[in-house]
């Protein structure tokens, strides 16, 4: 079964063509449409968006992994991205980690056995002055605190 | 013109020079890994970092453009820290597999690690990333990921010569890695040329795995006899063995490129070859002495002459000897056995593909050559119908096979023929149709030139001398032609080609000297 | 105190092109396009604008470093890829005040007759890019971009691309290798991108403080801009303030006001009765400053002085009790993450550091080890093609430099004397 673009992603994806001088800067926005549209960037994902814009696979999936916001693997229905660096740590992150850690049963990088959650630690999201700050899939949630992380998990699953 | 000074040395050189190139010329080399000369310049190894005057920082020799009045040094104390500085960083995940690497002896590691680095390593061998080894990648090549130093030679080539892009950067940091798409293994027929541009042992040739170590290899400067393109190569040999070629830079032949399966042209030197002269009696083969072999087959040519008339002899030439073999074929049809019946066919069998590369479709390293020393094709189709009208009762064959066709056709036509004999290398349809067997030199067994498919000239050097008891071309038809009676007194190919540009107008004005290493165009067609 | 950007950034409406044209939006470009081009660089030069997103390169200069001639036409890109850490300033423009960036950014591309605008988002940002986009539309729907312009027949198209997660891409020329779909390297130079930038064309990539300056400017005068700062820094600047301060967040103020001021009185000092023991004041990039070090203008040229940088303007508060191993070992794990990995000595000096660190911060650390990081560190410095190498290096020197004994605890107690927590 192999994978294609819906219509109406097609049609987006056109459009987006429009915005460049060349199919080659496409390659980033369209690996995009391709996470959202198949879940996540398989091989047959790859070698799609390859054939698609004209490219080796290998060109396409050199750029996939080199960003960290493309997965290559599937990530569960909610992505929680942890920052850990220094403002967020000084903040608490660190113990925010582990406490969703424990209650989720999973370390850093693995995901729930339900498929719910994926939890992993990322680099600075941008801000700071909220810390500690989660990314859940495209939303960012700041002011972390144990209670907060507890309602939200709580409101997620 | 700037000039500038490097290490207090001069130099002069055209705008747009970059400094590690103007080092060059002063025979000052720069440490580098990641530049190339035929690829565009990535500037990433860094070991190339020099000191500039009025520059703060040190600055890649490869991408710095040498201006009126630079002052450059790379001898410094500065710059040798930091040469060695960069090479222990290359030096903490790099396995040392010296002892089993096929690199060892030419790695650029090493030689730059015995120049600027002799240190011990300070990393922790726990920490040290481990990547993928041993892979088969497709093509010639095995990829070691472990030994991969990221210079990203072959990323390059693969972009911008075969414009192929198999390989590619993946991941991050210090776990990249240059690796393929999954079943999508390299692609090109240019493959083997990764191996030599991989400084290090990440990229090696599967055919040389492990077959030799390099200290034990000697070169010889040759032209590779696989087809009508004439890339300049080296020989690289171990006695009289041969283990692999590797492309010579030549800019208007081949750059430094060579195609994959002249790679493996080398192998019919060591395999299936005529080392014996000798004659069929009886249905067997009976090896004979020189002197004795040469003898009979001039006895029984002279015979068949005087029998049946010169018409009765047919000479068929091959497009891949050499233009003093070629030369003196002619000389040997023309002047001593007086038959026209010489000719000569490009056709071989094998795919005849081509490419807009470097890949000719006419299989043959002396096409040219043939054509421009006056042996015709047309004669070739004349001959052949000549033989099987059964007018041919003496034939001379250079080379192991007739044109493209088969074990089979050969072996019909041939059958009529009472006497053929055969001057070539390796076991083929000619071989078992002939009556007497004159082995010859390989191409590297013999030093001569050749003419490519655009009419450039080119040497080829001798690296050892005929193996077994093959002998040269040019000594075995000057010793059939002497017994005829033709008092040739050629010393060496030399002696042949100054006669060439003595009588043969495309080759007029030429000689060894002025050929040089990278060849000269024939008469009308530079 | 002049409010330059952030005056209205409370109000909620602001980030709609009627509430923003209501309270004097657009205007500067209204006069801008009735301006020769040459004045408005001239204004800016004037205005001494230093670049806002960490290297602090004159704007104005760095426009004049396009080529004369116009027959290669010119892309302007705007670096919305805010990734150094402790930095959240630019994320606050694009929430609150997009059309400041949008009429700074036709501004800039007027005068610099460029017809192409790329806003490079940083990938974590969709709802900030969304909110970007919205305004976006709202130019085009009102005239404020696409063809001829305020009838002034100046066409500007802009179009926001999304990164995917790369600091690295927060350098000028790996995001132009980013936009252009590859993987974020940066490139050697010679070429300049202001005249082979994307896509081989002549570019000039700004940060969104920056172009969000220029309309104000053009509607004060540069000399107005320049005199609200110090001599060769002009201006305010978005200053963030991390860490456990009282209150935590964006602070617009003049380019020269005291680190000491902006901790303590803007910032609220330290709370939970805690004490400082050290500042970064420009990012993580920068040199981190003790807590005695803070009386210091914050404006590029007084901090170069004390040995730091002003940067990103991110100040990151560390309070006593804080292992300055740990904190370093969390920063250079994040600059091994974010290392590209095209060229040796970061590549490589990057994850070094990071696992010797983890070993001293672990008890693990062995006699020399600090040493060793100091001579990677030497290693790295100056010696690569960016400067992330350089940024990682700079707190590794200054944490080791005024931190010493920490580190050397660490490795003579086998054990992190803080419990191994923040």
């Amino acid at each position: 079964m192999s994978l294609a673009f819906s219509k109406e992603t097609r049609a987006k994806h056109e459009r987006l063509l429009t915005r460049y001088p060349n199919r080659e800067a496409a390659i980033l926005p369209t690996l995009y449409l391709a996470q959202r549209e198949f879940g996540h960037l398989s091989d047959e994902a790859i070698l799609y968006v390859a054939d698609l814009l004209g490219f080796t696979p290998a060109r396409i999936d050199g750029v996939a992994t080199f960003y960290t916001m493309y997965n290559k693997k599937p990530v569960g229905k909610y992505h929680l991205q942890v920052c850990r660096n220094l403002s967020c740590s000084l903040m608490g992150a660190e113990h925010l980690i582990e406490r969703v850690s424990e209650k989720l049963g999973v370390q850093p990088g693995e995901t729930t056995a339900d498929g719910r959650f994926t939890l992993s630690t990322v680099e600075c999201l941008g801000s700071c002055g909220t810390a500690p700050v989660m990314q859940v899939n495209d939303d960012y949630y700041e002011n972390l605190s144990e209670e907060s992380i507890d309602a939200i998990l709580d409101r997620l699953r | 013109m700037p000039t500038f000074t490097i290490n207090g040395i001069s130099v002069d050189v055209p705008e747009g020079t970059t400094v590690l190139e103007a080092a060059k010329t002063v025979g000052i080399e720069i440490p580098h890994y990641c530049y190339h000369p035929k690829l565009s310049i990535a500037g990433n190894c860094r070991m190339c970092l020099v000191e500039v005057e009025k520059f703060p920082k040190l600055q890649i020799a490869c991408n710095t453009f040498v201006t009126d009045g630079m002052v450059v040094k790379s001898n410094t104390e500065k710059v040798r820290q930091a040469v060695t500085g960069v090479l222990e960083f290359l030096l903490i995940h790099h396995p040392i597999d010296c002892p089993i690497c096929d690199q060892a002896g030419e790695c650029g590691l090493q030689i730059y690690y015995m120049k600027y680095g002799l240190h011990k390593s300070r990393y922790a061998f726990e920490d040290k990333v481990h990547k993928k080894k041993v892979q088969d990648i497709g093509g010639q090549i095995i990829l070691d990921a472990e030994r991969c130093i990221l210079c990203s030679r072959c990323i390059r080539f693969l972009q911008e010569v075969t414009g192929t892009s198999e390989l590619e950067f993946f991941q991050r940091g210090d776990h990249s890695e240059i690796s393929l798409f999954p079943g999508r293994p390299l692609d090109n027929h240019y493959t083997g040329n990764l191996a030599d541009i991989c400084p290090v042992g990440a990229l090696t040739s599967k055919d040389f795995r492990f077959k030799c170590r390099v200290w034990f290899l000697r070169g010889a400067k040759s032209i590779c006899p696989g087809c009508a393109n004439g890339c300049n190569v080296e020989a690289h040999f171990k006695e009289n063995i041969l283990y692999r070629l590797v492309p010579r830079q030549n800019d208007e032949v081949n750059q430094t490129w060579m195609c994959d399966p002249g790679r493996l042209e080398y192998k019919k030197a060591n395999e299936g070859r005529l080392l014996i002269p000798a004659v069929r009696e009886h249905g067997g083969l009976k090896a004979e002495a020189w002197e004795a072999a040469l003898s009979a087959v001039a006895f029984r040519l002279w015979e068949t002459v005087e029998k049946n008339g010169s018409e009765s002899i047919a000479v068929i030439a091959s497009p891949a000897f050499s233009n003093e073999e070629l030369y003196l074929t002619r000389k040997l049809a023309d002047e001593v056995l007086r038959t026209p019946n010489l000719g000569f066919s490009p056709r071989t069998s094998g795919n005849g593909f081509s490419d807009d590369f470097l890949i000719k479709a006419d299989k043959n390293p002396n096409t040219q050559g043939a054509q421009l020393l006056g042996i015709s094709e047309k004669k070739f189709e004349d001959i052949v119908r000549r033989i099987s009208d059964g007018k041919v009762k003496g034939l001379l064959v250079f080379g192991n096979e007739i044109a493209d066709f088969s074990e089979e056709k050969t072996g019909e036509l041939l059958a009529g023929v009472p006497f053929v004999v055969q001057i070539g290398t390796n076991e083929g349809s000619v071989f078992r149709a002939a009556h007497a067997i004159l082995p010859s030199a390989s191409f590297v067994e013999r030093g001569g030139t050749f003419t490519n498919h655009a009419g450039r000239v080119q040497r080829s050097w001798m690296g050892f001398p005929p193996r077994g008891n093959a002998r040269s071309g040019i000594e075995i038809i000057t010793g059939l032609a002497n017994r005829l009676g033709a008092g040739w007194k050629f010393a060496g190919e030399a002696s042949v080609f100054r006669a060439i540009a003595k009588s043969e107008a495309s080759f007029a004005g030429m000689s060894y000297e002025s050929l040089g290493e990278q060849g000269q165009m024939a008469g009308g067609k530079g | 105190m002049e409010l330059v950007l952030t005056a209205h950034f409370g109000n909620d409406r602001y980030r709609h092109a009627d509430t923003y044209e209501e309270l004097g939006g657009y205007a500067a470009l209204r006069k801008a396009i009735s301006m020769p081009k040459e004045e408005i660089v001239a204004e800016v030069k004037k205005a001494n604008l230093r670049g806002r997103g960490g290297a602090g390169f004159p704007a104005g200069v760095k426009w004049g470093f396009l080529p004369k001639d116009l027959s290669r036409p010119r892309i302007l890109v705007i670096n919305a890829d805010e990734g150094e850490p402790g930095t959240f300033k630019d994320r606050l423009i694009m929430t609150r005040g997009p059309h400041l960036l949008i009429e700074g950014i036709v501004i800039t591309c007027y005068a610099l007759t460029t017809h192409v605008c790329y806003i490079y988002v940083r990938g974590e940002f969709v709802r900030e890019a969304e909110i970007v986009q919205e305004a976006i539309d709202e130019a085009y729907a009102k005239g404020y971009l696409g063809r001829n312009i305020l009838g002034s027949g100046f066409d500007l198209d802009v179009t926001v691309h999304l990164g995917a997660g790369a600091y690295i891409c927060g350098e000028e020329t790996s995001l132009i290798n980013s936009l252009e779909g590859k993987r974020g390297w940066p490139r050697v130079k010679p070429p300049f991108p202001a005249s082979v930038g994307a896509f081989g064309q002549p570019t000039i990539v700004n940060n969104v403080e920056t172009i969000a300056d220029v309309p104000w400017i053009v509607t004060h005068g540069g000399e107005k801009f320049a005199s609200l700062g110090v001599e060769r820094d002009g201006g305010t600047r978005l200053i963030c303030v991390s860490g456990p301060v009282k209150k935590p967040g964006v602070f617009e103020l003049p380019v020269g006001t005291s680190l000491r001021s902006i901790i303590y009185e803007h910032a609220g000092g330290l709370k939970d009765g805690k004490t400082l023991k050290a500042v970064i004041p420009g990012g993580s990039s920068t040199p981190v400053l003790r807590a005695d070090e803070i009386d210091v203008a914050f404006d590029f040229e007084s901090l170069q002085k004390i040995g730091t940088m002003a940067g990103s303007a991110g100040v990151i508060v560390i309070p006593e009790g804080t292992c300055m191993v740990r904190a370093l070992s969390v920063l250079m794990n994040f600059y091994a993450h974010e290392s590209c990995g095209q060229c040796t000595p970061c590549r490589e000096g990057c994850g070094w550091m990071a696992k010797v660190l983890h070993r001293i911060e672990n008890g693990e650390g062995k006699d020399g080890d600090v040493e060793l990081i100091l001579d990677v560190c030497d290693n790295m410095m100056g010696r690569t093609i960016c400067p992330l190498a350089d940024a990682a290096v700079m707190p590794a020197q200054s944490f080791i430099w005024k931190f010493r004994e920490e580190f050397d605890r660490h490795i003579r107690d086998k054990k992190c004397p803080y419990g191994s927590r923040f």
